[in-house]
């Protein structure tokens, strides 16, 4: 068994810019908690600074971001910029919320790994961080 | 001859209680059960939407009885305490409600202009929303909201904004509600300044200052300060409103946005009325007494789809409003008792998907509104909303939906015309009870401001959202479009409102272009004088008042705040997530 998929995921959710729309993220954190994962908010009105330090400095594994406004064209290409150029690369990225279909490439491109746009049913979002948490963890595991 | 009378035997009317119980368990056991054997029924179990109360297929005098319903005692007489039956005397039969929708985008000719287009269509109230950077505290320059002005409101940076957004028709208008909560003394001292320039005496209209941040901390988010500070903040423009323009209202508890934060109705009545009594206890600490404070306090009320739970909602507000200034402040003059109340059917109900079903939605959602007493207004959300920034057709269907209840359908004809239902009346008094229970507990752990600064509003509204969410993904609860009659391989339209670059940059070099131009040493005297203020605990809005008319921006003011009250950052345990 490897060491990774032997203790919960750790999962950093995000409110970026001037966005304060938390019914969604709320959602989310309480179905991610049920699923047996962790979960730390940071809050609302969040740089992208803010929000690669923050996820650096609890090591999580996964950063998620929701966005209901139009700042994630900006705001979300930077923070993964961010958290690459710190050394934090490995991170999984995920998006959800109002993100036009337009925009997913941009966001694809980056190093957001999914968008969950709005409407996702809670348990494929806690399907998708199981999977990519076993995944891993059979990498990490020495042959 | 006179026509045969059915008369009525007297053993009937006078109803004895015993029978009606064992009458009701007869038809049960004789007629009911044995027909659900090889019917069964459709869904197990029934139960109302949002509180998840089990639905009884018959509700009979016995129900009635069992909730100690006394017809004089719960619902007396419309304009008469306890007010269940309606404030007005004559219902909606000598006038309708007012018929208003939100608006507010852009720059202030831009909101001018969409706002003179709804007067021209027979709207004759305004909603004016901020964009996010001015209900946040930021000016438009300020590199944290690139991207974000003139969005999802009216972008303000100085009082010349407001100038330009009230360039309006002022003799169709009856009033302006404008929300912009964290910053409402920089708001209203705007508007006042903006009005005084113009030459419109503020007694021809009323204007309604949101002024609700208690509910931001709660659930909406768009907090700047500390909650305590919140609360001084509006404070302040309540008592001056009340002092300086009596015809206006210094406050509205929009219990509309608990509802969408998915407050059921017993957590909605609770958590309004909590909030309303932290505010009056505030205002009462200023020396003004009950009889003068309690007029002025404005509620904002959604309906969802269950038609009940709504419809019952709306009474029981009401009736407990009456109640608590009746009992808790011993308030004598009936404009104290009776609630101030506007109504809207909820965005939440409609869906992205199929988006013309949103038509028949707030069709439901209106009438229920008009069923339950439809209050001073009504506003109508449009049918688009969920995926668009609102058409100019959905605003004339949303104006035309209201007229439709109010002219076509005889709902608005007679005064509270449910009343008398068992259900209604045993819903309602139910709805009314677990209210008064919940407020109860949140008075014991110190009432509203506590609940806020401890998470307790937060987390109860997390919980219920993680688990409405969860009645419609595991199908308890089907939603059309969503969850039930899909149409396969639809294309969902998702068209957010694109940042319009021109708007943000030509309201940036607006607001660095006055920043050149303006009186600096009289803008810093005035800034300082806002901050002497804050900290002497003196009323906020008179040195707002000055400091806006020598165009100190909205930024500034806030900063000038900041530095004294610091500012509100929560995490987990305080917001629920």
């Amino acid at each position: 068994m490897a060491a990774a998929s032997a203790r919960p995921l750790r999962v950093l959710l995000a409110k970026l810019g001037m966005d304060t729309h938390t019914v969604g993220i709320t959602v989310v954190a309480h179905a991610l908690r049920d699923a047996g994962m962790e979960v730390i908010f940071t809050g609302l009105k969040q740089t992208p600074e803010a929000v690669a330090s923050a996820a650096i400095q609890e090591d999580v594994d996964v950063v998620g971001v929701s966005s209901l406004s139009a700042g994630h064209t900006r705001n979300l290409p930077k923070l993964a910029r961010l958290l690459r150029e710190q050394g934090a690369g490995e991170k999984l990225l995920v998006a959800g919320g109002v993100i036009p279909p337009e925009d997913l490439p941009l966001l694809q491109s980056a190093g957001f790994a999914r968008i969950f746009t709005m409407g996702t049913d809670t348990r494929e979002i806690v399907a998708y961080l199981r999977d990519w948490w076993a995944a891993r963890a059979a990498n990490d595991t020495p042959s | 001859m006179s026509r045969p009378v059915n008369r009525v035997p007297p053993s009937a009317e006078a109803a004895p209680s015993a029978d009606a119980a064992q009458e009701a368990r007869r038809w049960e056991r004789e007629t009911r059960a044995p027909y659900i054997v090889s019917h069964p029924e459709r869904r197990a179990p029934f139960q109302t939407q949002a509180l998840r109360w089990p639905i009884k297929p018959l509700y009979t005098p016995a129900d009635l009885e069992a909730e100690g319903f006394d017809y004089q005692r719960d619902l007396g007489f419309p304009g008469e305490y306890p007010y269940t039956r309606g404030t007005q005397p004559n219902g909606h039969r000598s006038s309708l409600w007012t018929m208003s929708q939100v608006t507010g985008f852009g720059r202030g000719e831009d909101w001018a202009r969409r706002a003179r287009y709804m007067l021209g269509q027979g709207l004759q109230g305004l909603i004016l929303e901020h964009d996010l950077p001015t209900t946040n505290g930021y000016d438009s320059d300020n590199p944290l909201v690139e991207g974000e002005v003139g969005r999802a409101g009216l972008a303000i940076d100085s009082l010349e904004d407001v100038e330009r957004a009230l360039d309006l028709p002022f003799e169709k208008l009856r009033y302006l509600m404008s929300v912009c909560n964290a910053p409402q003394p920089i708001n209203l001292a705007m508007i006042i300044a903006a009005l005084e320039k113009k030459g419109v005496d503020p007694r021809r209209f009323v204007l309604h200052i949101v002024n609700g941040i208690l509910i931001e901390y709660t659930c909406v988010g768009r907090y700047i300060f500390p909650p305590a500070h919140g609360l001084r903040i509006a404070t302040d423009c309540i008592e001056y409103i009340i002092r300086e323009h009596p015809n206006w209202a210094p406050i509205s508890i929009i219990s509309a946005q608990l509802q969408p934060a998915k407050a059921n109705p017993v957590q909605e009545l609770a958590f309004s009325m909590a909030i309303a009594l932290a505010y009056i206890d505030a205002t009462l600490a200023r020396g003004l007494t009950i009889d003068t404070v309690a007029p002025y306090f404005h509620f904002v009320v959604n309906v969802d789809m269950d038609f009940f739970e709504g419809i019952c909602k709306l009474r029981a507000y009401r009736k407990l409003w009456a109640r608590l200034m009746k009992e808790r402040y011993g308030a004598q003059r009936p404009e104290a008792l009776r609630i101030r109340m506007m109504t809207s059917p909820t965005t939440i109900a409609l869906t992205l998907q199929q988006p013309l079903n949103n038509i028949g939605r707030l069709a439901i959602m209106a009438t229920a509104c008009a069923l339950g007493g439809a209050g001073e207004a009504m506003t109508t959300p449009l049918h688009d909303e969920a995926h668009a920034l609102p058409a100019e057709e959905a605003i004339r269907v949303g104006a035309a939906l209201q007229h439709i209840v109010a002219h076509e359908t005889g709902v608005a004809d007679t005064i509270d015309p449910l009343a008398g239902s068992y259900y209604v009346e045993t819903l309602t008094k139910q709805i009314e009870s677990a209210a008064h229970a919940e407020l109860d507990k949140i008075l014991a752990m110190g009432g509203a401001l506590r609940a806020i600064e401890t998470g307790y509003f937060q987390r109860a509204l997390g919980h219920e959202q993680y688990e409405r969410n969860k009645d419609i993904e595991e199908g308890r609860r089907k939603w059309v479009g969503v969850n039930h009659l899909v149409l396969p391989g639809e294309q969902r339209q998702i068209e957010i409102f694109r940042a319009d670059n021109r708007t943000e940059e030509e309201q940036v070099a607006r607001v660095r272009a006055l920043r050149a131009r303006r009186d600096a040493a009289a803008v810093s005297a005035a800034l300082e004088a806002v901050r002497a203020a804050a900290r002497a605990g003196t009323n906020l809005v008179p040195p707002c008042l000055a400091a806006v008319k020598v165009y100190a921006t909205h930024g500034e003011l806030c900063d000038a705040l900041r530095e004294v009250f610091g500012v509100h950052t929560p995490d987990s345990q305080l917001t629920g997530v």
